[in-house]
């Protein structure tokens, strides 16, 4: 189908904004990501285009009749962003009414569209301007009057806009109705796992906040060892005087690494809670001096590793409960894989815990 | 301390032999320098013939340990003898520097 003289007019017209279309485009992409960086919000996708004139021809043909000029029509440049989870969208949409102008009237939240016994396209999208504070250039006016849509939807809703987009159809009142029914039932699948997706990754946060304030408030027997809950306890710094103690030997100083690879030590040892960790802090610590003494005293060796308190720790309770020199070579396997040389170094360590009698 | 360094097939492969003291830390420092350089840096210390390292050692390794790191890198260093060991295991430093 050829177009008639004033869809012929419009795409003129398009050609001719082609270059202002494509900065405005790469300005607006340019505009979100540092917004985003700068908010550290992370995001699935971010992508832009300008229509292309193929594409526009057949929307001309379509519905050429409903467009005075070419800025009447809106999303000759388009732009999507992409969350995780459905609920970032409205944070997304905050930012975006900050950044950019939003024309209200062509704006449309079609996640409110649907009726409630319907399922199908969620997405938000905002028909924009780009204002002054980002683009003033007296010599390029169009930057700020010439609208794009700025479309707003999680992972989820984009890969059924996807799927759907696929099958062929533009609307759905062209799809025989069985697939219907079995498209709107997938769309009804994806926005109950994008609301549990929210809803699971809400619980998550709300458990590492409890585990924080429970940690932080001292109650250990209460908090149930696991990588979050090692995590905040070792925020604390729990070692931090028996290293210091370590330190005196040499006058070292400390290098404050993690002890998070101990995590998996302290579960094969039987450690439940925060509260058992303590306990074999406050019961060994003298011992774990005491080897550490025995190691370091006469070596001139001024620096230690904030991690080697709780290594000595972790020996010294292997020891005292009985299970000897391949007890330690399971823990030194456990935090650096097989090796020969964890035998020889089990053995060295078994023989200075004779001498210092904490066998 | 005599140290070579070889570029084989993105992979910086660093020789260390001798003992590793505050009498030649400084130079040691110096001979590492270009390792401390470019993007994504995959190093391999063959310790074989590295006879004992002091706390001015342990340091170095930190500070290239890190710089690897910070540049998306990998270092293992291999092949230590049971005395160089010992004084990274004794330090804590085992926990942190990739040994093999």
């Amino acid at each position: 189908m050829k177009l008639d003289m004033h869809g012929e007019m419009i795409l003129d017209q398009y050609r001719d904004n082609l270059p202002v279309y494509n900065k405005i485009k790469d300005l607006v992409l340019d505009t979100l990501r540092k917004c985003l960086a700068d908010n550290s919000i992370m995001i699935a996708g971010l992508e832009g285009r300008v229509k292309t004139e193929k594409s526009l021809t057949g929307k001309l043909e379509l519905k050429g009749y409903k467009y005075r000029t070419i800025d009447d029509i809106t999303d000759i440049v388009g732009v999507r962003i992409i969350t995780f989870f459905s609920d970032e969208v409205d944070i997304i949409s905050a930012l975006a009414e900050k950044l950019f102008d939003i024309d209200w009237e062509n704006s449309v939240d079609k996640r409110k569209m649907l009726e409630i016994d319907r399922f199908g396209y969620m997405s938000l999208h905002y028909i924009c301007r780009l204002p002054k504070s980002i683009c003033d250039d007296p010599t390029a006016p169009q930057m700020n009057s010439i609208r794009f849509e700025l479309q707003m939807r999680s992972a989820l809703q984009h890969v059924w806009a996807n799927m759907q987009h696929d099958t062929g159809y533009k609307s759905d009142v062209e799809i025989p109705i069985h697939y219907q029914r079995s498209l709107n039932r997938l769309a009804g699948i994806l926005e109950l796992a994008d609301e549990q997706f929210s809803r699971i990754r809400k619980e998550i946060n709300d458990y590492r906040r409890n585990v924080q304030s429970l940690v932080a408030s001292g109650n250990f027997d209460d908090v149930p060892l696991n990588g979050d809950t090692f995590r905040s306890y070792s925020q604390l710094q729990p070692f931090k005087h028996l290293v210091d103690k370590i330190a005196t030997i040499n006058q070292a100083e400390v290098y404050d690494d993690s002890i998070m690879p101990y995590y998996h030590v302290l579960l094969h040892m039987g450690m439940k809670t925060i509260g058992d960790i303590e306990r074999l802090r406050i019961k060994y610590s003298d011992n774990a001096y005491q080897l550490a003494l025995i190691q370091l005293a006469g070596t001139g060796l001024d620096i230690v590793a904030y991690s080697v308190a709780l290594q000595n720790l972790c020996i010294v309770h292997i020891l005292k409960q009985g299970f000897g020199e391949a007890g330690l070579v399971r823990m030194f396997e456990s935090l650096y894989g097989p090796s020969d040389y964890n035998s020889t170094r089990a053995s060295r360590i078994y023989q200075q815990a004779q001498k210092i009698n904490i066998l | 301390m005599n140290i070579t360094i070889n570029n084989v097939d993105n992979k910086t492969l660093v020789t260390l032999d001798g003992r590793l003291d505050t009498s030649n830390a400084d130079q040691f420092q110096q001979d590492i320098a270009p390792l401390m350089e470019g993007d994504k840096p995959n190093i391999d210390i063959d310790c074989t013939g590295m006879t004992y390292t002091s706390s001015q050692g342990l340091r170095l390794f930190l500070s290239l340990q890190k710089s690897v790191m910070s540049r998306g890198g990998k270092m293992v260093m291999r092949n230590m003898n049971p005395q160089v060991k010992e004084v990274f295991d004794i330090t804590g430093f085992s926990n942190i520097i990739t040994i093999l």
